[in-house]
């Protein structure tokens, strides 16, 4: 009998840095053409998906609209639970946008090849994916035009300043950071792409192409810093990348309720959000990659490394939910333990059981070979995966703030279809983004793709090279 | 006062050997003095060249004092926010004992303003953006590498040379 589950650990991990060898059919010279025709012409079905993702942003809109006009009230937020489905999403955004930087940071150091095929996607993900997260603390404070008082330091009418000891002040510094920080990286990658665009256009395009590639010529004097420069930004993103979210998750693990007060909460954020955040790159790149024709650049090798991140990164998370677990029952603590215990036979057990099953128990076929290069099933599991993280952070507010230490403030929490439609228009909001920029952008880094195409070298037999 | 262009040859290569053959034979010439190498990604074989040329990047200076000023700064808000006006929370004494919670200020902004500092770095040592600039050859940013060298024609011996190392085409510009 032939075993299904092929490759060792090792094998794993490797993979997940390094793609087997990708056995070319397209050279230097096809890459901007490939890549640039597909940005003019979209197959139909990027029609249909901007469609959707424009309706769910006006559900969104409206349900906001409706919120800030009657009240927060309409979120369902009451006591004991004040943190619900916004900061849900929140965490979760923000951990969508964690594979980004891995992808085009770490990757980069790490001097994974692979990496270079889907880096401008994962970047643009982050980018948009920190833009939605940021949009949700401002939801959830209810009168958003003053909530620049309450977020940065400014002085108020009382002149005083803002609690710098507060993790919740922490988290502002860090996402802010962490959006510039993105930002910039994914524009300078894109600025010898923008100008290799401004060579093919004419007139008004060409114009603005120009603009926004500030006039990059590609000399080597340029090169030599810009890639001196892009080392630079690679190496402070890294740290960043990890700081994040760990400093998301002292949101809940300096406070002392239970579930929440834990040092294994930064690394198991993290680990988490780097799941959620390669699945989420699969998600989008396999359609976006036949909707614009980049099937010759993307390779499956390239798709099956990031599959291997993603096995990676699940088994992490899984060994996390079990530490979690461990640590509970073996510290002693009532409060703790019963927290845990209700989590996965009390009434929110559904939302503990799908988390478990999509983020540890699905991705385990990921071992085989078979369903690492099967792109149907790979899509199937990476969206469970992230309904599985989505679930994961609802668990982790929901199940310790609705019972704390004092039984008699002991309540219960749904969702308000005011916060699931802000939830599906946060979809729309992000997807809307994305599809807009691959319409007039590059998907793929056209620069650091033909970097690992083979090189243009003069061939040996000199008929040839004539 | 605007640059003016001077005319000069354009020498177009297809070869990432024939490019850096020629980087390392006309580098030492004094008649390709204010030569302009062109590629359209960066290959390590051309970087390594041009560390030769150019030397080690300045950008690290500017990364280095960006990180450095963010993260005094980051300490700086804090402490001098927390002395102007005291915010004693849950009994935890305001300013310098509370240099603990404010590590995370000074992380994230030497992370910040490291990363803006080397941008400003990657502009103002690889000279852009310059509007003067022109592109040469729109083929520089799809697959192919040139030289430039300003000040001779098509007839000259180095243009003969720029052909001897495996240019496929020389042709005169009105200049970048």
């Amino acid at each position: 009998m032939v075993s299904i589950w092929q490759g060792s650990y090792r094998e794993i991990v490797w993979g997940a840095f390094m793609s087997d060898a990708v056995d070319w059919d397209k050279s230097v010279s096809d890459v901007n053409n490939g890549v640039l025709a597909a940005t003019g012409k979209p197959h139909p079905t990027f029609y249909v998906a901007l469609g959707l993702s424009l309706v769910c942003l006006v559900i969104g809109i409206v349900a906001w609209a409706l919120q800030i006009t009657y009240g927060t009230g309409m979120a369902g937020l009451n006591s004991p639970v004040y943190w619900g489905v916004y900061i849900t999403d929140f965490v979760f955004w923000v951990g969508i946008g964690h594979a980004g930087t891995l992808i085009s940071a770490i990757l980069f150091l790490f001097r994974a090849k692979w990496r270079n095929s889907i880096n401008r996607s994962a970047e643009a993900m982050t980018v948009f994916a920190v833009i939605t997260a940021g949009l949700f603390p401002l939801i959830h404070v209810g009168r958003v035009w003053l909530a620049a008082y309450w977020m940065v330091p400014l002085p108020n009418t009382n002149n005083l300043w803002v609690n710098f000891r507060s993790p919740l002040m922490w988290d502002v510094f860090a996402i802010s950071t962490y959006l510039t920080v993105s930002l910039t990286f994914w524009y300078m990658g894109l600025v010898p792409d923008l100008a290799s665009m401004r060579d093919r256009t004419r007139g008004y395009k060409r114009l603005i192409y120009g603009f926004l590639s500030f006039g990059w010529t590609g000399t080597l004097r340029q090169w030599h810093h810009y890639e001196a420069g892009y080392g630079f930004l690679a190496a402070l993103a890294t740290p960043l990348v990890l700081s994040v979210h760990s400093i998301v998750s002292w949101d809940f693990a300096m406070s002392v309720q239970p579930g929440w007060h834990t040092t294994i909460f930064p690394p198991y954020f993290v680990a988490g959000a780097i799941l959620s955040g390669c699945a989420m790159v699969y998600t989008l790149v396999l359609p976006f990659r036949k909707m614009f024709n980049l099937e010759g650049f993307i390779r499956h090798e390239h798709l099956e490394a990031l599959i291997k991140l993603t096995l990676l990164t699940s088994t992490i998370v899984a060994y996390a939910y079990g530490i979690e677990f461990f640590i509970a029952w073996y510290s002693g603590n009532p409060y703790e333990w019963i927290i845990f215990q209700k989590r996965a036979y009390g009434p929110y057990a559904f939302y503990f059981w799908v988390m478990t099953f999509c983020n540890c128990v699905f991705p385990l076929a990921f071992w085989s070979k078979k369903v690492r290069n099967n792109t149907t099933a790979c899509f199937i599991i990476c969206v469970l995966v992230n309904v599985g993280m989505w679930f994961e952070r609802y668990n982790i507010i929901i199940s310790s703030l609705v019972e704390d230490f004092i039984p008699g403030s002991w309540g219960h929490y749904e969702p308000s279809l005011t916060e699931i439609a802000i939830t599906i228009g946060s979809f729309g909001w992000f997807f809307t983004w994305l599809l807009i920029f691959c319409r007039f952008f590059p998907f793929v880094s056209m620069s650091e793709l033909k970097l690992i195409m083979p090189k243009p070298m003069r061939p040996k037999d000199k008929s040839l090279a004539a | 006062m605007a640059r003016e262009k001077v005319p000069g040859i354009v020498a177009i290569f297809s070869y990432l050997d024939d490019i850096c053959k020629t980087v390392e034979t006309i580098d030492k010439r004094r008649d390709f003095d204010g030569h302009e190498v062109y590629s359209h990604t960066s290959y390590h074989e051309l970087i390594h060249l041009a560390e030769d040329k150019y030397g080690s990047s300045e950008v690290k200076w500017f990364t280095l004092v960006g990180a450095l000023t963010g993260v005094c700064s980051g300490f700086a808000m804090c402490l001098w926010m927390d002395y102007d006006w005291p915010i004693v929370v849950g009994g935890k004494t305001a300013g310098i004992y509370s240099l603990p919670a404010y590590v995370v200020f000074g992380f994230e902004l030497m992370i910040l303003l490291g990363a803006l500092a080397t941008i400003l770095g990657m502009f103002v040592m690889g000279r852009f953006p310059n509007p003067k600039d022109t592109v040469l050859d729109p083929r520089l940013s799809d697959d192919k590498f040139a030289v430039y060298l300003p000040g001779v024609s098509p007839d000259s011996e180095q243009a003969k040379l720029l052909k001897d190392l495996g240019a496929e085409e020389v042709y005169s510009t009105t200049g970048r």
